[in-house]
């Protein structure tokens, strides 16, 4: 059962009451990112707490408020959730202070995510930009640890310099792996760096894909997604099989509060995730 | 639906009556205009009333709405309790009952919204008709009439009230603490005579055809960026709006800092902020964009998940517009092309 709509009515629970969660990690990944991992303290709604790759959690820190943040973690791990924060304002700030141990509040999981069902059975080609990486990062090890299920799986990650691509240390043991085609580039590189320097789109150069097999999906910052949507359609890739995740204004995270509307609907209940088809009949969404 | 009729002259007896067991509201005057508020004395009561000021959202959806008390420390929630007295309003028009169902639709579905819920399930909803005003467009949506959603209605004809009995709940008070009668043959005549006149009354016929998808159509149409020269984004429409349910959720530390308490406050798309996310990004920076998706969302956005428009021909919103735009000429401009 997803601990989504339906559980939130069965237990009748207040969907603007956080539950109150435990940092039981926290890993410095850049200067300004840190992954935290959080724990529910409730037996009960930990266990009912079930979510898809793409969806997000309203992060609650009273006093100072509430942000939503993307799952970073898998959903075949189960009994934590963890969040790639950047430290981007008040919420997000606050939570950058605080220390294993130490108690905050989670809503969610909210939105719709990847078609995980769906995508199985195919090829992939995930394409993330600087913090886009968050929720892809769950669908990516979702397909690793459901990877027989799955045909080529490509990788292509973007960030604007080597000290702000995140997870690294996973990303460098991947690199030698023959069944994740993973590619990354950076704007501007060091002495250090020895992938690919420039655009995420100059990654397509090279690629090889079967468009009649693959699945896309994007997440990036919003001027990201034009210039990527054009290289998957030049490889012929279907409108209804890419996914591309927005990021909106949210203060509710279950369609009420009216801040995340994207053309006709919004993006905390409809989305985050669309398909391009959906995406390009929404106003102003792209 | 069953029907009794009942003299106008009962009406204060009716209300001091029910007054006893219930918080009640009701139109008053406030100058020259009127405004929803506490009924102290049934005197104070004026059905004759054209609208108020503030639709009748606030009472179940505040302007600045407490959702929880929380502490700091332990980042726990003291209380999430709404307390709902039994209350009634008594003299809404059809317009203010149809928005208040339309705004059901919100706050309920997939996730319930409690605090709305539960002052909406704890307040009872006497009706009564009304006379298009100049700026009542509630005709080009059919929301000039109302057909549930109140438990008691209140059809003005002549010297007396056709009462139309929706709830047990109404049944049982009526029977309380008033003396009305069965409804003959001529009550009836009346009551439909007396629609066909307000029917005929109403100022103009607004051409509505296909407008969700004129909106799409016309998406990049220069009466937009018109639109967004004279507004002033002070969000008034929004304010005054019986359906529109945008808010904003801020955190309140009471003075030790140690416990505080987390509120919601009406916000508008209008206000610049509205749809800006972290590092300056502004999905709606122009206040063109901004008027345009008041209506993008009401006309498309809503009806796409409701079937139904977000507007119910009030024309608060066309009285509040310090710059004048009112959305009857925006839809006509939308309609048959040119200024408005
Ligand atoms: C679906 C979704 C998933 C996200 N996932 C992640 C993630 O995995 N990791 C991550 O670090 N960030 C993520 N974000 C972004 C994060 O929510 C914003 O950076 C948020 O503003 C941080 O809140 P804050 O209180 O720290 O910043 P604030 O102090 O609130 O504000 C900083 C800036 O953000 C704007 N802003 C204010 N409120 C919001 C809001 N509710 N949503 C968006 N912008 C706002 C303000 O206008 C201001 O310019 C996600 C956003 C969405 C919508
Ligand atoms: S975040 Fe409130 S409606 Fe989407």
């Amino acid at each position: 059962m997803l601990m989504s709509a339906s559980a939130y009515r069965e237990l009748q629970a207040n969907p603007y009451r956080p539950w109150p969660a435990r940092i039981t990690s926290i890993m410095d990944l850049t200067e300004h990112e840190k992954l935290f991992e959080l724990r529910i303290i409730d037996n009960e709604v930990r266990e009912a707490f079930k979510f898809d790759s793409g969806q997000f959690v309203e992060l609650s820190i009273f006093g100072v408020g509430e942000a939503p943040i993307s799952i970073s973690s898998a959903p075949s791990k189960q009994g934590f959730i963890e969040l790639c924060v950047r430290n981007a304002g008040d919420v997000t700030g606050a939570l950058h202070r605080k220390q294993c141990g130490d108690v905050v509040g989670l809503r969610g999981p909210f939105g719709r995510g990847f078609p995980f069902s769906e995508m199985k059975g195919h090829d992939v080609l995930l394409v993330a930009g600087g913090l886009g990486i968050a929720p892809l990062k769950s669908l990516i090890n979702h397909i690793h640890d459901d990877r027989h299920d799955f045909g080529k799986v490509t990788i292509l990650y973007g960030a604007r310099n080597p000290d702000e691509v995140l997870f690294r240390y996973q990303f460098d043991m991947w690199k030698h792996r023959d069944d994740f085609d993973l590619k990354l580039t950076v704007d501007e590189a060091d002495d250090t760096w020895t992938d690919g320097v420039g655009r995420v789109t100059g990654l397509f150069e090279e690629l090889d894909i079967d468009p009649s097999v693959t699945y896309g999906a994007i997440c990036g910052p919003p001027v990201m997604y034009r210039y990527v949507i054009d290289e998957m359609r030049e490889k012929k890739m279907d409108v209804d099989k890419i996914y591309v995740s927005f990021e909106r204004r949210m203060k509710c995270g279950i369609g009420k509060c009216g801040h995340c509307g994207v053309g006709h609907q919004y993006a905390c209940v409809d989305g985050p995730v669309f398909n391009y088809w959906e995406a390009m009949n929404l106003q102003e969404a792209i | 639906m069953f029907f009794r009729v009942m003299d106008k002259e009962r009406v204060p007896e009716l209300v001091s009556g029910l007054s006893e067991s219930f918080e009640l509201f009701g139109p008053v005057a406030k100058g020259e205009k009127f405004v929803l508020d506490r009924i102290e004395d049934p005197a104070e009561l004026r059905l004759d009333f054209d609208t108020t000021l503030l639709p009748p959202k606030k009472l179940f959806f505040p302007p600045e709405d407490q959702m929880m008390r929380f502490r700091v420390a332990d980042n726990e929630v003291l209380d999430d309790e709404v307390f709902a007295a039994p209350r009634m309003i008594f003299g809404l028009h059809p317009c203010d009952i149809n928005a208040l169902m339309l705004m059901d639709n919100v706050f309920t579905g997939d996730y319930e919204d409690p605090y709305y819920t539960a002052r909406r399930a704890s307040t009872m909803i006497v009706g009564v008709s009304c006379v298009p005003t100049e700026s009542c467009f509630c005709n080009a949506w059919g929301t000039d009439e109302v057909h549930w959603g109140f438990d008691v209605f209140l059809t003005d004809i002549g010297d007396r009230y056709f009462v139309s009995v929706h709830s047990v709940k109404g049944a049982e008070l009526l029977d309380q603490h008033v003396v009305t009668r069965e409804i003959t043959d001529e009550d009836t005549a009346a009551f439909q005579e007396r629609t066909r006149a307000f029917k005929s009354s109403f100022t103009e016929e607004l051409d509505t055809a296909q407008l969700p998808l004129l909106l799409d159509a016309k998406f990049d149409d220069k009466l937009w960026d018109e639109l967004g020269e004279r507004c002033l984004s002070c969000g008034a429409c929004s304010m005054v709006c019986p359906t529109c349910y945008c808010f904003d959720v801020k955190d309140r530390l009471a003075a030790d800092g140690k416990t505080g308490v987390r509120v919601r406050t009406w916000d508008s798309c209008q206000f610049s902020e509205f749809a800006e996310v972290a590092h300056g990004d502004n999905f709606r920076a122009s206040r063109a964009s901004r008027v345009k998706y008041r209506y993008y969302h009401k006309q498309w956005g809503y009806l796409s998940k409701f079937e139904r428009v977000l507007c119910v021909g009030c024309g608060r919103c066309a009285k509040a517009c310090l710059a004048g735009i009112s959305p009857r000429e925006v839809v006509k401009a939308l309609e048959k092309g040119g200024e408005c």
